[in-house]
Order: structure tokens, then sequence, then C-alpha cells
């Protein structure tokens, strides 16, 4: 019994110091590099610029949003958490991929779906092609072959030569 | 007077091309010579009038007229002459000028060229492309006239009792502004266009768009005209290559301005506009791959109409979405009124020519050849080849234009779709793309066992797999881009080894030196091997995209004068910079000098800088960041200068973009082969017509009557 | 023209057409056409929709950044001056003594002033409103729903005066002045019970 309670006591001590530690661990905002900012940056888009994404845009706005970027990395986010912060506040146009599932699929799938039709048609019209007879000669017969203004210009041909 | 010359120029422009397309419809439709003569000459009027109009626009613009209002919209006294000159173009009004004048330009030259060779086609191939060259002027002369003028009218509700008024007639009472006080408040063009690529950029995209304009009209009157043999594609092929090579110039350029002068160390964004462009360009390749199973066996007949119908549409519809603002993009013109005519053409030609086809259709023509071809046949393998530019074509329209509309008018939510979706998208269809570029011209027309296909791949093959292996030995490891690079070796290994094959054939059969035979080939058989250094281009510009998408690495540091960043190999050291220097045009400018070197020896100073241009008062002003680029084969060493802190260090963003350089050279190789492809081979005519009859045997293709 | 081309035209054979029917292919594509056609065109009609700038005011409703929920349907009976700004926008700075001031004297006559704060960081517009003091009603506008989808705005700052039946009487593009509002407001007012 006194081992158990005595185990308790640890697991809760644990607890405390790991929540102090992770406290301790939010780092000071300047010494989060430019570099990881831009890696978040590059997966957004700016919120107001027309198709701008937010690591190259260069705008105030843009610079203030990087620098927020920077302040919530430093509060230890992770860059899905970020991403999604920025997509609930300025909607699913800030982010490069849609974060809701339904439009994500929406566009993502879609072009793998238009590839399997064009596939799939695709393989109908060789798949035709290919039980034809082999060697064919059209069977019926015309007075005159089809490009009449070409045999003429041959026939003057010849006949000049 | 300018003003003056200009607006009747442009206006019998219209009426000429207006009369063009009603008489040769008449002559067209009653077999009427007359008629048709005097349309073909009122459609070959219609260059000349817009070269005129545009002449006039032109020496305005040199001359700086700011009365006109373009003129005035588009320059300011700062602006120096070479800008004057692209300032043509610059913005919506003088560029649907431009587009009309270009546009006449290849409508005139196709009724030189192809006059007394499709004679049966002219008729309606004037009405087509005049219809469309009437409507574009239309737009030009009735809703965005860039020879609209400012006046002063007299006003007595105003403060000073007058008003200015904007026009294309004088209207009551009124007088010319002053103009000093014009020159004073000009506006000039967007700094973003003042750049040596404005020069060229748009203009060859331009002739790409419009050329597609000749195919499609052979194709209709084709349709219309019931004369459904191989006339027409043989009009449309040659064009179609014209037309592609402007489009691929184009679409080269844009990412080479975009690359030296947009500061976001890339090349190619996926903004709409620019896939836009890029559509037309995958249907046009699709279609100049087809059209040679039609020409050889007679097969998919009605799906190259589809084929050129679609490249047309797909032209109409970039340049309705660039110019209406359907969607947000960096490229887009202001919102305007010809939004909706745009709209309605672009429906208009789509709709009537699918209509047309299916009408044929249904009357029988358009069969096609009961020919058999197998499985890995180059018939085949061309149709996988269509499948795969249509794929791309649809899933990048759909990540353009498609999602972005669906989602928001029936799930209300903006959104946008950027590199990382096109890059997962359009990948692996590239891939396949290249795949089949190494493995189609190994195959031959109507049948192949897989044995001798494998056969052929044997070299190419092995040729690749040595590639591969020269990417480990430089340091590429991951198996993605290994893989990449084997594909796309093997593809550029297959067009080598096929000029080799041929030389090699051609230097037996008649014992010329090896130099003599591989100039002969190409002279011989200018479309297959200039088709193939295509393919080399292609295969060049595929690494070069490999290495600079895959590989790239960046950083941003802010450095103290003085300071050297180590990075990727290179030490770069901020040597100083000067603020506030002054250009000619205004612009002030912080320019940076930086030492580049790498293992201890120095390579190049570069100067990124960060321009800002002088606007009006009430204007936010307008800022540029130029990179300073030290370039080699091997990559690009690409600074940007992204601010300067108060402390007199400066924050720099440094690119190192592997193999990039190889998407230009890439491109130089792909314009040279479409120029060898396209040259036009006079004096060959009969030997090979009588060798293609002979080998045809009994007549086919020929119309049910 | 010439006379041997009667050959080659090509003419319907009348016993074969209208015996074909389209096939399954054809129709499909053909509805593929038409589907994107009329989907562009919808999206192209909806995009030319400019900003309202008379009639009905769209209704939303804003979440302050003091946890109010306000209503705009709810205000009818007072005038409001809807003001979208934000904090990393220079024009609002210049704007926001006189919206400070304009609220002050007119809030006790039956004007509501309220800001929406356009695609910004709470934490900014919280610090933007701290520094110049203002005290009026503002809140962000979550997702741009207000500000693009209902407003169609196209930069900040930008303003409409909605009367008090609900109906935009006056837009403004650019940066307010206080005598500009109150020249705008004064006429609404006018009739109503002095206090």
């Amino acid at each position: 019994m006194p081992f158990r309670g005595l185990l308790s006591l640890l697991l809760v001590f644990g607890v405390l110091i790991g929540t102090a530690i992770g406290m301790l661990a939010q780092a000071d905002p300047t010494t989060i590099t430019d570099d990881q900012v831009m890696d978040v940056a590059r997966s957004l888009y700016c919120p107001v610029c027309p198709n701008e994404p937010l690591d190259t845009c260069q705008t105030e706005a843009c610079y203030r949003w990087r620098e927020d970027i920077r302040q919530q990395l430093a509060a230890g986010r992770t860059h899905d958490q970020i991403i999604a912060d920025f997509v609930a506040r300025y909607g699913e146009r800030a982010s490069a991929v849609p974060l809701d599932p339904t439009l994500n699929a929406l566009s993502l799938v879609t072009p793998f779906v238009i590839a399997a039709i064009a596939l799939a048609l695709g393989a109908v019209v060789v798949l035709r092609w290919r039980r034809r007879q082999p060697l064919s000669v059209a069977v019926s017969s015309s007075p005159m072959p089809a490009d009449a203004s070409a045999y003429r210009a041959r026939l003057e041909e010849d006949v000049r030569s | 007077m300018l003003a003056e010359v200009g607006l009747i120029a442009l206006a019998l422009a219209f009426a000429s091309s207006v009369y063009a397309a009603v008489v040769s419809l008449i002559g067209a439709r009653q077999h009427r010579t007359v008629w048709v003569d005097s349309a073909r000459n009122a459609a070959l009027l219609t260059f000349p009038l817009l070269a005129l109009s545009s002449a006039a626009l032109l020496i305005a613009l040199v001359t700086e007229q700011y009365q006109i209002a373009y003129v005035w919209q588009v320059t300011n006294p700062t602006t120096p002459t070479f800008f004057r000159i692209t300032a043509l173009w610059g913005s919506q009004q003088g560029s649907l000028l431009f587009w009309c004048l270009l546009m006449s330009l290849f409508a005139f030259v196709a009724l030189l060229v192809n006059w007394r060779a499709h004679h049966r086609l002219i008729p309606y191939f004037i009405t087509y492309s005049m219809v469309t060259l009437a409507f574009f002027i239309g737009l030009v002369v009735f809703m965005e006239n860039p020879f609209a003028r400012y006046w002063i009218v007299p006003d007595a509700t105003a403060a000073d009792g007058v008003r200015v008024v904007y026009g294309v007639f004088i209207p009551a009472n009124a007088t010319a502004p002053d103009p000093v006080r014009l020159a004073e408040t000009a506006r000039g063009l967007n700094p973003l266009l003042r750049h040596f690529g404005m020069i060229i950029h748009p203009p060859m995209l331009y002739l790409g768009f419009v050329g597609f304009l000749i195919p499609f009209a052979f194709a209709m009157a084709a349709l219309a005209s019931g004369d459904l043999s191989t006339g027409w594609i043989r009009a449309a092929r040659r064009w179609t290559l014209v037309a592609w090579l402007f489009l691929s110039l184009g679409l080269l350029l844009g990412g080479r301005w975009a690359y030296d002068v947009l500061g976001w160390g890339g090349y190619w964004g996926w903004d709409p506009v620019e896939n836009a462009a890029f559509i037309p360009w995958l249907v046009g390749t699709a279609f100049l791959h087809s059209v040679m199973i039609q020409e050889k066996r007679g097969m998919l007949k009605v799906w190259n109409m589809v084929l050129i119908i679609f490249t047309f549409s797909a032209v109409i519809f970039g340049t309705f979405a660039t110019r209406s603002g359907l969607v947000d993009s960096v490229h887009s013109f202001a919102q305007s009124a010809i939004g909706t005519p745009m709209f309605l053409f672009w429906a208009g030609v789509t709709l009537i020519s699918t209509a047309l086809i299916v009408r044929r259709r249904q009357q029988g023509a358009l069969q096609s050849e009961q020919a058999f071809a197998g499985l890995l046949s180059r018939e085949s393998l061309f149709v996988l080849n269509n499948v795969v530019f249509i794929a791309l074509a649809l899933a990048i329209f759909w990540g353009s234009f498609g999602a972005p509309i669906v989602s928001e008018l029936f799930l209300n939510t903006d959104i946008t779709l950027g590199p990382d979706y096109f890059n997962t998208v359009t990948v692996p269809l590239f891939l396949v793309m290249y795949v089949l570029m190494g493995v189609a011209p190994l195959s031959a027309w109507g049948a192949v066992s897989g044995r001798s296909l494998g056969r052929a791949m044997i070299v190419p093959g092995a040729a690749a797999l040595a590639g591969v292996a020269l990417c480990y030995l430089l340091g590429v490891r991951g198996a993605g881009a290994l893989f990449g690079f084997g594909i796309v070796i093997f593809a550029g290994a297959v067009a080598v080894f096929e000029i080799a094959r041929g030389a090699a054939a051609r230097q037996r059969a008649m014992h010329e030196n090896p130099l003599l035979a591989t100039v002969r080939i190409f002279t011989r058989n200018r479309r297959r091997y200039g088709g193939f250094i295509i393919h080399l281009g292609i295969t060049i510009i595929g690494i070069g995209v490999i290495g600079s998408t895959l590989f790239q690495q960046e950083t941003q540091r802010t450095l103290a004068p003085g300071a050297t960043l180590s990075f990727a190999g290179y030490e770069m050291t901020f040597n100083d910079v000067q603020t506030g220097q002054i250009a000619d045009d205004g612009r002030v400018m912080d320019i940076t000098r930086l030492t580049v070197s790498r293992d201890g020896q120095t390579l190049a100073t570069i100067r990124p800088r960060h321009d800002v241009y002088p606007t009006s008062p009430d204007q936010t002003a307008i800022a540029m960041n130029i990179p300073g680029v030290y370039g080699t084969l091997e990559n690009d060493f690409y600074v940007l200068l992204v601010g300067l802190q108060p402390d007199g260090s400066a924050t720099f963003k440094v690119y190192v973009n592997p193999l990039i350089n190889f998407v230009w050279w890439g491109g130089l190789v792909l314009i040279f082969g479409t120029i060898v492809a396209a040259w036009p081979h006079e004096g060959q005519q009969a030997p090979a017509r009588l060798r293609r009859s002979a080998a045809a045997g009994p007549p086919k293709g020929h119309a049910t009557a | 023209m010439s006379d041997l081309d009667f050959l080659q035209e090509f003419r319907p054979d009348p016993a074969a057409s209208g015996r074909r029917r389209l096939s399954a292919g054809t129709i499909v594509l053909l509805a593929g056409i038409l589907s994107v056609v009329v989907v562009i065109g919808i999206a192209f009609v909806r995009s030319q929709q400019g900003r309202p700038e008379s009639g009905m005011a769209p209704d939303f409703t804003l979440t302050t950044f003091d946890g109010q929920q306000i209503r705009l349907s709810d205000l009818r009976g007072q005038v409001v001056v809807l003001n979208f700004w934000a904090s990393w926008c220079a024009p609002c700075r210049e704007e926001a003594p006189a919206l400070q001031s304009i609220w002050e004297n007119y809030r006790d006559r039956g004007v509501l002033v309220l800001g929406v704060a356009y695609a910004d960081d709470p934490d900014d517009s919280r610090a933007f409103n701290a520094e110049f003091g203002l005290t009026y009603p503002s809140g962000p506008d979550i997702g741009t729903v207000i500000s693009k989808d209902q407003y169609h705005i196209t930069g900040v700052p930008e303003t409409f005066i909605i009367d008090r039946n609900g109906e935009i009487v006056t837009f403004i593009f650019s940066t307010i002045t206080e005598p500009q509002i109150r020249a705008i407001l004064d006429p609404l007012l006018v009739g109503e019970a002095s206090t």
C-alpha cells in the first residue's frame, strides 16, 4: 500500500515537472529563424493578395503575418496547428491546399478521376483498333479518288514535265 | 490628328472584317467566285488598316500625346522611349488593339500562302477568321477604345465651372485640357512591366494565341464546306506548329522574366493566368501528335476536329479569364465591361463548333478508316499521349478554375490551390509523358511486337541507366529524383539514338560522310528529325525542372555589413549598401554589394537591390526586389534584398537553384527544333507525293456521295 | 473554285441522316461541355457583382473583441457607420480618431459606429484599438466572410453608411474625415425627438 502511494506521488511529481519543462520550452521568439517561419509560410497564401504565397509576399500585412507565425512557433505550435489557425481566421483561401476534408477531396481526387476516365476512354479506342482485322482493304469503290485537287495537280505536273 | 487617323483606320478595319465575313459566307453558299474574291480582298485589307491604327497609337505614345487617355494612363514624362514603345501593349485597350493587329497579320499571311492549295476551304476560312477578328475589333472600337481622349467641358455644378470628361467623340463646347497639366499628372506604366521582357513576352504570347485561329478556321471551314478530306489537316498542321512555336517562346520568356525580376526565386507559379496560357499549349501538343495518325492511317478524324476546337476554345477562354477578372491573379487586367461579350463569344464558339461536329458526324461524315493497330503500335501510343496531355490540361483547368469556382458557388468557400496541388497532380502525368516520349518513336505504325520494341529500347535504356549512375556519382541520392532523371534521360537518349540511327542509315546508303548525312536527314525529313530535337529540348528542360524543384535550397538571414553567410557550399559576404540612389526614371534604389565565393575562391560580386518607384501621393508606392544572381550550369546562386534594418544590417533571402540553367538552354533547343520542323520545304513535293501514293494502295477515305 | 469541285463536296446521304441516334459518348461530351459553359457563366456573373452601394445592407452577426454579439438587422432604428479596417492599413490609422470622435458625439443621437477588422490578427487589432482609444464596438471578420463575400470590399478602409431602415445610403471608398461623415449623418438624423 505505501508502495502504491509512493508511486502515485512520483507520478504527480513527474507530471508537474514535465509541465514545467514544457512551459520553459516556450522559446524566445528571436531564436526562431527566418527559415522556420518561411517553412510554414510556404504552405500559406496571403489572405488579401491575389494568389500570392505568404513566403514571397512583400506587403506590410504579409510581414506582420510572418511575424505572427514566428510568435506562434515560439509558443510551441506545430506547422499544422499554425496553418489551421490561419484558415480559421482568414478562410480556406489562406491555405495552399484546402484543409476541410470535403474540399480537399474535391480538389485532389477529381483530377485523378479525370485521368482515370481519360485512360479508360483511350483504352477503349486502342482495344477497338486491336480487334479489327489486320491489313484490311477499303471495300467500296468510287469513280474518283477523294483528293481531286491533288490528283489534278499531279496530272498537270506530269503533263508539263 | 493622330487620334482621328487611328480611329478612322480602326473603324474601317471593323467594317472591312464584317464585310469580308458576310460576303464570304454568301459566296461560299452560292458558289460565286467573284464574291469570295471580294471578301478575300476585304480580309486582306484589315491588316494594313490595323497597322495604320497601331502606328498612330505608337506615334502618340512616343510623342507624348497625353490628351489621349491611353497615353496618359501608361506613360509619363519620365518614361524612356523603349518603354513607350512597349506601352503599346501595356494596358487593356492597347493590348487588345495589338491582339487584333497580330490576328489580322496571321489571316493576311494565310490568305496569301494557302490561297491556291486550299481554295476549297478559303471561303469559309474567311468567314470564321473574319467573324473572330470582327468581334475583337468590335471590342476595341465600341468598348475599350485606345483613342478616347480627355476633354474639358463647362459644368455649372462643378467647383471651378469645368469638368474633365473622357470619350471618343468630342463633346459639345469641349476644349482640350492643358498639355502641361496632363503631362504632370500622367500615371505611367506599372513598374513590374518596365523590363526588357516586356518587349517580347506579350508579343510572343499573343502570336501564339492568335496563331491558333488559323488552324481552327481551317477546321471549321472543312466542317462547313463538307470538304473533310485531309486537306484541312495539311493546312492546319503547319500553322499549329507556328502558333505552338510562339506560344512555347512566350511561356519560356514569361518564366525567365518572372525569375529575373519578380523576386520570388522561381519561374512558374501555377497562377491561373499562367495556366490559362499553358492549357492551349498542352492541347495543341496533343493535336500535333494525333494529327499524324490521321495523315498516316486515316483514323481519329472526329477526335482531331475536337482537339483543334478545344485548343482554340482554350485560347479564347484564356484571354477571357485574364481580361474579365474571373479569377484573382497577379496578371489580371483591371475589371472591365468586356467580360460579358467575351464570355458570350467563348460560349458561342465552343458550343457552335461542337454542334457542327456532331451534326456532320450524324450525317455520316468523318468516318474513320477501319484500320488495325496493335497494342504497342505507334497509333496506340499516340492515343496514350493524347490521354496524358488532355488529362494534364483538364487537371490544370480544374485546379485553376474548376475547383475554386465550384467551391465558391456550391460550397460557399473561397479556396486557393497552389503549387502543392499542381505538383501532386501533374508530376505523375509528366513522368508518363516522358516515358511515352521515349517509347513511341521506337515503335512503328500498324503493329509491333513487344520483343522488337524491347530490343529497340536496350541502347537508350542503357544510356538512361548510365545517366542515373552519373547523377548518383554527382551526389543525387533521393530515389524519386533518380527515377525522374532516369525517365527524362531515357526520352532524350531515344531522340539522340534515332537521329544517330537515321544518319548512320543514310551514310551507308548514300556513302556520305557522317556530318553531311546528319544534315541531309534533317533536310529530307524535317518533321521527324525536327521533332527529335524538340524532344531533346523537352528532356533538357525536364532535367532543369527536376533539379530546380526537388533540390532548391533557400534561407533568409540578416547580416551586418562585413558579415559572411555560409550556405550550400557558398560563402557570401555583405560588403556594403548604397541607399537612395536615383535612376533615370526617378526610382529610388537601395543597392547592396555582395561577394560570392566558394572554397575560398572569389567567384563574383552581385548586387541585389530594392527599387521604389515614384507614384502620385495618394497611391501606395510600388516596390520591386531585383535579385543578384551568380549563375553556372550547375546552379544559380540567387540573392534577394528583403529589407534594410535600422541598425545598418540587411536581410537577405538566398536561393540555390540547381540545374536551373538547363531550363533556359533546353528552351533554346526546343525553339530551334520547332523552327527546323516547321521550315517549309519546296521542291520536295513530287517525289514525296509519288512515294506516298504508291504506298497507299487502294483509294481510301472518300466521303460518301 | 474549280469545275471539278462538285465531286468532292460532301452531300449528306438523305437515307442516312435521321437514322443515327446520338451515341452515349457524344451525349456525355455535349453534357460535359454544356455544364462547363454554364458553371463558368454563373461564376462570371457572380464575379461581376460589385459591392452593394444601395439597397438593403447584407445582414451579418459580428462577435466583438469584448465578446459581445451584434447582429446588423437588430440595429434597425439606428444609423450605422460600418467601417472595414485593419491594423496593417496606414490610411486606417489616419481615420481612427475621426471615427472615435463621431462615436462620442453621435452615440446619444442613435448612431452606432461598427468596426469590422478585415484579415487582421486579433492581437494586432486590439493593440490598434488601444493605441487610438477606440471605444466603439469592433470585431474580427472571421474567414473574411462579411468583408469579401457579403460586401465585396477590395481593400481597406471602406465605409458604408446604413440608415435606420437598414438600407445603404452611402459608400465611401477611401479614408473618411469627420466633417464628411457629419455631413452625411446630420440629414439622416433630422426628425429625431430632441432629448
